[in-house]
C-alpha cells in the first residue's frame, strides 16, 4: 500500500472513529430505548409509605423498629421510609398524578433514564384515613388507565391496620353545663347551643366563656372535618346512608352553616385539631367531635395546661376511620417493592405493633388484641373521662360517595371557607 | 525487462483522483462546519436579541442541608440563638453533609410577599398561622389563575406550604401599667375592647397604641374595634364591616390611636427612651409584659385579657414546597431532613424551657405553666389560665375588607420626604433611594393621608407641598423622584427646618405629622443651627411632629441624626443599598 493509500485509508478511519465515538456518546447521554433493561437485585429495597396523619406516630415509630431489626427480602435489606400526608390531601395528588403514575401506555422500558430514576420515588403503598378514600383514588385511575391501582382482594388488597371512631369531646366545666341544659350531647344539642344568643350564660354558663364554640377540623387539611359533616347529616336526617340531595336541601344547608358559624377560626387552624384544641384550650373551642385516638393522645397535655380535662362521650350514629394499608398495584414500583411493603404491613398487624397501637389511643385491627391488652393503653388510662372499651351502640355510617363528598367539600368552600 | 514506468495506470489516476475528490470534499465539510458555525455564532452576537434580564434566582447546591428560615422580628432574636445553638451541635445527614439553620428576618406580610415567587428562603416563620393561610389563598389563587384547577376534581391539595410545626404561642394582650389597669377595672371587673375604646375617645390625655394591620396584634385591634362598631362579637361580615356607622366609630377610635409601628418590640424601645408617660397602653403579646417586667424593677406591666375575645400569635416553623415554578429550586432532601431536625430540636425540653424563660407558652403540653421558676408562677400581671375566648376570625374576604378599609378609618398622616440628593449620592445610592421612595409611596393608601417631598443639596433643588395620595398627585411625584440627580453639597438642617415649618403652617393636630429624612453625609451648608430646629419644635407642643432619621451608608452623619430624631421623638435608623427600600417601607408601617 502507498503512502497516498494510507493516507486516504487513515483519514477514513479517523472519520468512522469519530461518527462512533459521538453516536456512543450520544446514546449514553439521552438514550432512552436502547438502554439495558436487566433488573438487578438492589443493596436496599426501599419503600415509600404515604401515612395519614393520626396513625403517623405510631407507624413512623413502627417503621424506626423495623428498619433497626434489618428485616430482609430476597437478602436485601428493608428501608422503610414514612412520609405524613393527610387523607384528603393525598387523595388530592393522586387524583392529579402529582406523585407521576404512568399513563395509559407507558411503561417504565419506555421511559428515559431520568424519568424512571423519579420513579424510584413513588409511594409503594398509602394508610389513608378510610377505606372511602381508596375507593375515590381507584375511580379516579379508572377513568384514566381502566383499572384498579389499589386492590380490594387478593394478595394485595387493603387492609385495616387499626381503627378509630369519632367520639365528642368536651371541657369538663363545660360539658357539665350542656348536660344540665340539654341531657344528651348530639348534634342537635351542640347546634342549640351554637345558635344561643345570649352564648354560655344564656346555655347557663358563665359570661366569661363568651359564645359557644365548636371544634370542627378544616376539611381542606384534614379529613376528619369532612367525617364530621357527614356525620352531623346522618344525625339531622336520622340515618346512615347520605346522598347529594341530603347535601344540597336548603334547611340542611341553613342547619350546618348555623352549627359551622360557632366555630372560632378555620383559618389558622392546622391539620392537628386535637393538638389546636390542646394548646389553645377552652379559648378557641368548647368542644368537637374528633377522632377519639387524637383526644386520648391529648388528654394528659389538656389536664397539664389547662386544669381542665375532657369529657369523652360517643355519638348515635357512629363514624369511624380504619386506615386501610393499601399496596400500589402498578409497575411504576417493582415487585420486590410491593413485597416488602407486604411485610412491613404484616409487621404492623403483629401482637407486638397491635399492642403498640394501644399506647397511641388507636383500636387494634388484629381481632386477638383486646383495647387493655397493653399497661400503657390509654383506653384503661383514661376510662374515667368517659372512653369506653366496647361502644354499646353499633348504628353505623355508611361510607358516602363521591359526589356526595365533592357536594360537601364544595359547600364547605362556598359558605364557610370565603 | 521494461523500465518500470512511474506513470500510474488510468485506472489508478481515476481511483486517486476519486479519493482525492473525497479527502477534500471530507476536508471542506468539516472546514464548512467550522466557518458555519462560527459565522452563525458572530451573526448571533451582533443580531439576536437580547437576552432577557435575568430573573433573580437564589441558588443551592442539589445537596444542600443549609435551611434559611425568614422569621418575624419579634421572634427572631430567640430563633436566632437557637439556631445557632443547633449548629453547634455540628448534625449531619445521611450523607455526610452539616445540617445548619440561618435565620433572616421579614415582616410577615413581606415574608409572604417574597414566599410566593423563587424565594431566598427554603422556610418561614411568621408570628401567626394567618399569614400562612394568607399565603395558601395567594398560591390557590395563582394556581386557579394559570387553569390548572380544572385538571382535578378533588380541590384540596395545592399547597406551597408543606410540613409545619409550632415550637411556641403568645396570647395578644392589652399590655397596661398597673395604675392604668386597675383605673380600667382590673383584676376585680372583666376588662373590655370597648373599655379601652370608650376611655380613649373620652379622656384625650390616654394614649394608646397598636401596630399596623400586618402584624397579628394589631389585625386584631382593628378586628376588635370593627366587632365593636358593629355590636357583635362573632359572625361579622363584609355587610356589617362596611356600614356607615362602623367605620364612623372605627375612624373615631383610630384617631385616639398615639401612633402605629412596625411591631411591639418598637414601642418596647420608644418606653425604655421616654419612660412611663410615653403610652398607658398597647396591644402586644403576652410576652413583652413577662419580659418587660423581668427586665424593670420599676412600675409593673399588666396583661388584661379582653373580655369578648382575643387572637393567638401561634409562631409556626412552616417548610415551603418551592420547585413549581419554572427556574425554582426544589428544597432539597438534605435540607428536609434540616427541617425536620430543627423542628424536634425546637419542641424538644431545653428549647422549650428557653422559650417559656423568653415569655412564650411552649407548645410542649407536658411542660406546666405555674411550675417553679416559670415566669407565669406568682404573678397576677399574667395569668396562664387566660384566656377564657377568643374572637372568632371572620372569613379571608372580611379580613381583607378590614385592613383595607382601616387604611381609610385609620389617623391621617402628613408626611414630608426629605431627600439629600448631594454629589456623594452620584450612582447607586440615588438609584437605591429612587425605588425605596417609590415603595414608600405604593405602601402609603388612605385617601387622607398627604405625602409631600422636599429635594435637597446645597440648599433646596426640587420640592412638592403636602396633596393627597390620589392617582394625579403619586405620579407628578414619581416624576420628581425619576429627575433627582446628584450634585452640591449637604444642607441637613435647613432642609429639615422647612419641613417642620410647612407642617407647622398646616397645623392639623388631628393628623400624625411627620418628616422622614434621609442623608449620606455630614452637614455643610446649612444656615441653620440644630439648635433652630429644636425650638421651633417646640414653639407648637399641641402640634407633635415625629422624625426618622436615615443614614444612608457609613459616611452619614450619626450624630447629627440621631439628635435630630431624638428631639422629633422619631428614631434613628442606619440603611445601604441593598436595605434602604425595606427600611423606608418600615416607615411606612408607623402612618
Amino acid at each position: 500500500m502507498n503512502r497516498t493509500r494510507i493516507i486516504f485509508v487513515s483519514i477514513i478511519a479517523a472519520t468512522l472513529l469519530i461518527i462512533g465515538l459521538t453516536v456512543l456518546l450520544t446514546n449514553q447521554g439521552g438514550g432512552s430505548a436502547g438502554a439495558s433493561l436487566t433488573v438487578q437485585r438492589p443493596d436496599v429495597v426501599s419503600i415509600r409509605i404515604l401515612t395519614s396523619l393520626p396513625i403517623e406516630p405510631w407507624v413512623r415509630n413502627a417503621a424506626e423498629q423495623f428498619n433497626a431489626e434489618k428485616r430482609t427480602i430476597d437478602g436485601a435489606p428493608i428501608q422503610v421510609q414514612i412520609e405524613a400526608v393527610d387523607g384528603l390531601t393525598a387523595l388530592g395528588r393522586w387524583d392529579r398524578n402529582e406523585y407521576g403514575a404512568l399513563l395509559n401506555g407507558q411503561t417504565p422500558e419506555t421511559l428515559t433514564d431520568e424519568e424512571r430514576k423519579a420513579l424510584e420515588h413513588f409511594p409503594v403503598a398509602w394508610i389513608p384515613d378510610s377505606r372511602y378514600l381508596v375507593e375515590l383514588a381507584n375511580a379516579s385511575y379508572k377513568e384514566r388507565l381502566g383499572r384498579d391501582v389499589f386492590l380490594t382482594d387478593g394478595e394485595y388488597r387493603a387492609r385495616p391496620i387499626a381503627i378509630s371512631l369519632f367520639a365528642w369531646g368536651l371541657y369538663e366545666s363545660r360539658a357539665r353545663v350542656l348536660e344540665r341544659k340539654f341531657g344528651e350531647i348530639n348534634w342537635r344539642t351542640i347546634h342549640d347551643a351554637a345558635i344561643a344568643a345570649g352564648g354560655w350564660p344564656e346555655l347557663g354558663g358563665e359570661a366569661a366563656w363568651g359564645f359557644f364554640k365548636l371544634v370542627v377540623p378544616n376539611p381542606a387539611r384534614n379529613v376528619g372535618g369532612l367525617a364530621a359533616m357527614i356525620a352531623a347529616a346522618g344525625e339531622y336526617y336520622g340515618r346512615t346512608n347520605i346522598s347529594v340531595e341530603d347535601v344540597v336541601n336548603p334547611e340542611f344547608q341553613k342547619w350546618l352553616k348555623e352549627l359551622m358559624g360557632a366555630v372560632t377560626d378555620f383559618s389558622s387552624s392546622t391539620a392537628y385539631t386535637a393538638e389546636d384544641f390542646a394548646l389553645f384550650g377552652y379559648s378557641v373551642g368548647d368542644g368537637g367531635q374528633l377522632l377519639e385516638s387524637d383526644l386520648l393522645q391529648n388528654m394528659q397535655g389538656i389536664i397539664t395546661r389547662w386544669e381542665d380535662p375532657l369529657s369523652i362521650y360517643y355519638p348515635q350514629y357512629l363514624t369511624w376511620f380504619d386506615f386501610p394499608f393499601s399496596v400500589w398495584v402498578g409497575p411504576e414500583t417493582t415487585a420486590l417493592q410491593k413485597n416488602a411493603a407486604l411485610e412491613f404491613q404484616r409487621y404492623l398487624l403483629g401482637d407486638e405493633q397491635q399492642k403498640a397501637a394501644l399506647a397511641y389511643g388507636l383500636r387494634p385491627a388484629n381481632p386477638n388484641i383486646a383495647v387493655d391488652a397493653a399497661p400503657e393503653s390509654l383506653f384503661t388510662k383514661w376510662a374515667e373521662r368517659g372512653v369506653l372499651s366496647i361502644v354499646p351502640r353499633t348504628t353505623a355510617m355508611r361510607s358516602p360517595d363521591r359526589d356526595t363528598l365533592l357536594a360537601l367539600l364544595r359547600w364547605f368552600d362556598l359558605n364557610v371557607k370565603r | 525487462m521494461s523500465k518500470p514506468s512511474f506513470r500510474p495506470s488510468k485506472r489508478a489516476t481515476q481511483n486517486r483522483a476519486a479519493a482525492l475528490v473525497l479527502v477534500i470534499l471530507l476536508l471542506f465539510g468539516c472546514g464548512a462546519t467550522v466557518v458555519v458555525n462560527t459565522v452563525r455564532q458572530v451573526v448571533d452576537l451582533f443580531t439576536s436579541e437580547a437576552p432577557a434580564a435575568p430573573t433573580p434566582t437564589f441558588t443551592w447546591a442539589p445537596d444542600s442541608a443549609v435551611l434559611t428560615a425568614a422569621v418575624s422580628p419579634v421572634m427572631a432574636p430567640v430563633l436566632r440563638e437557637l439556631a445557632e445553638e443547633f449548629n453547634r451541635q455540628q448534625r449531619r445527614t445521611p450523607d455526610g453533609k452539616n445540617m445548619q439553620v440561618e435565620i433572616v428576618t421579614y415582616e410577615p406580610e413581606e415574608m409572604v410577599r417574597a414566599a410566593q415567587l423563587r424565594p431566598p428562603f427554603q422556610a418561614i416563620s411568621p408570628d401567626s398561622s394567618l399569614w400562612l393561610d394568607r399565603l395558601e389563598q395567594l398560591w390557590q389563587s395563582s394556581f386557579m389563575e394559570q387553569g390548572r384547577e380544572g385538571e382535578s376534581a378533588i380541590p384540596i391539595g395545592q399547597r406551597r406550604i408543606g410540613a409545619q410545626q409550632r415550637y411556641a404561642v403568645s396570647p395578644i394582650v392589652l399590655a397596661a401599667w398597673e395604675d392604668v389597669a386597675r383605673q380600667l377595672g382590673w383584676p376585680d371587673a372583666p376588662v373590655r375592647w370597648q373599655d379601652v375604646q370608650r376611655r380613649a375617645k373620652e379622656d384625650p390625655d390616654f394614649k394608646w397604641s397598636h401596630p399596623n394591620t400586618n402584624h397579628a396584634s394589631g389585625l386584631l385591634a382593628v378586628l376588635a374595634e370593627f366587632y365593636a362598631g358593629a355590636g357583635v362579637t362573632r359572625g361579622l361580615t363584609v355587610e356589617l364591616a362596611t356600614r356607615p356607622d362602623v367605620l364612623e366609630y372605627v375612624k373615631a377610635v383610630e384617631g385616639t390611636v398615639r401612633f402605629y409601628g412596625e411591631n411591639e418590640d418598637r414601642v418596647v424601645e420608644r418606653l425604655e427612651q421616654e419612660g412611663r408617660n410615653f403610652l398607658d397602653l398597647f396591644v402586644a403579646q403576652e410576652r413583652v409584659v413577662i419580659d418587660w417586667n423581668r427586665r424593670h424593677s420599676g412600675e409593673r406591666l399588666i396583661a388584661i385579657y379582653p373580655a369578648e375575645g382575643t387572637l393567638w400569635t401561634d409562631h409556626p416553623l412552616a417548610l415551603l414546597e418551592l420547585g413549581q415554578l419554572e427556574e425554582e429550586l426544589a428544597v432539597t432532601a438534605n435540607q428536609r431532613r434540616t427541617f425536620q431536625a430543627f423542628a424536634e430540636f425546637l419542641t424538644a425540653e431545653p428549647a422549650q424551657r428557653r422559650l417559656l424563660a423568653a415569655g412564650y407558652r411552649p407548645a410542649d403540653l407536658s411542660i406546666p405553666l405555674e411550675s417553679e421558676g416559670s415566669p407565669f408562677a406568682g404573678t397576677d400581671a399574667v395569668d396562664w389560665r387566660q384566656p377564657q375566648t377568643t374572637l372568632q376570625m371572620p372569613p379571608a374576604e372580611v379580613v381583607d375588607v378590614v385592613r383595607d378599609y382601616w387604611y381609610y378609618t385609620k389617623r391621617p398622616t402628613n408626611v414630608y420626604l426629605v431627600v439629600d440628593t448631594s454629589g456623594s449620592m452620584e450612582g447607586a445610592k440615588l438609584t437605591a433611594t429612587k425605588r425605596a421612595l417609590k415603595a414608600f409611596l405604593a405602601q402609603i393608601r388612605g385617601d387622607r393621608d398627604r405625602v409631600g417631598i422636599i429635594e435637597f443639596g446645597s440648599g433646596l433643588k426640587d420640592y412638592s407641598l403636602l396633596a393627597p395620595l390620589d392617582d394625579p398627585t403619586r405620579r407628578r411625584l414619581e416624576n420628581m423622584i425619576d429627575r433627582m440627580e446628584a450634585g452640591g453639597g449637604t444642607a441637613l438642617i435647613d432642609a429639615v427646618y422647612a419641613a417642620v415649618a410647612t407642617l407647622q403652617e398646616e397645623n392639623q393636630p388631628d393628623a400624625i405629622n411627620a418628616v422622614v429624612v434621609m442623608t449620606d453625609g455630614l452637614e455643610n451648608e446649612s444656615a441653620r443651627r440644630l439648635s433652630d430646629l429644636r425650638v421651633l419644635l417646640r414653639s407648637n407642643p399641641s402640634l407633635p411632629i415625629v422624625i426618622f432619621t436615615i443614614g444612608f451608608g457609613r459616611d452619614a452623619d450619626e450624630a447629627a441624626l440621631t439628635e435630630i430624631a431624638r428631639i422629633g421623638g422619631g428614631q434613628f435608623r442606619r440603611a445601604d443599598e441593598a436595605d434602604i427600600e425595606e427600611l423606608y417601607r418600615i416607615i411606612s408601617t408607623y402612618f
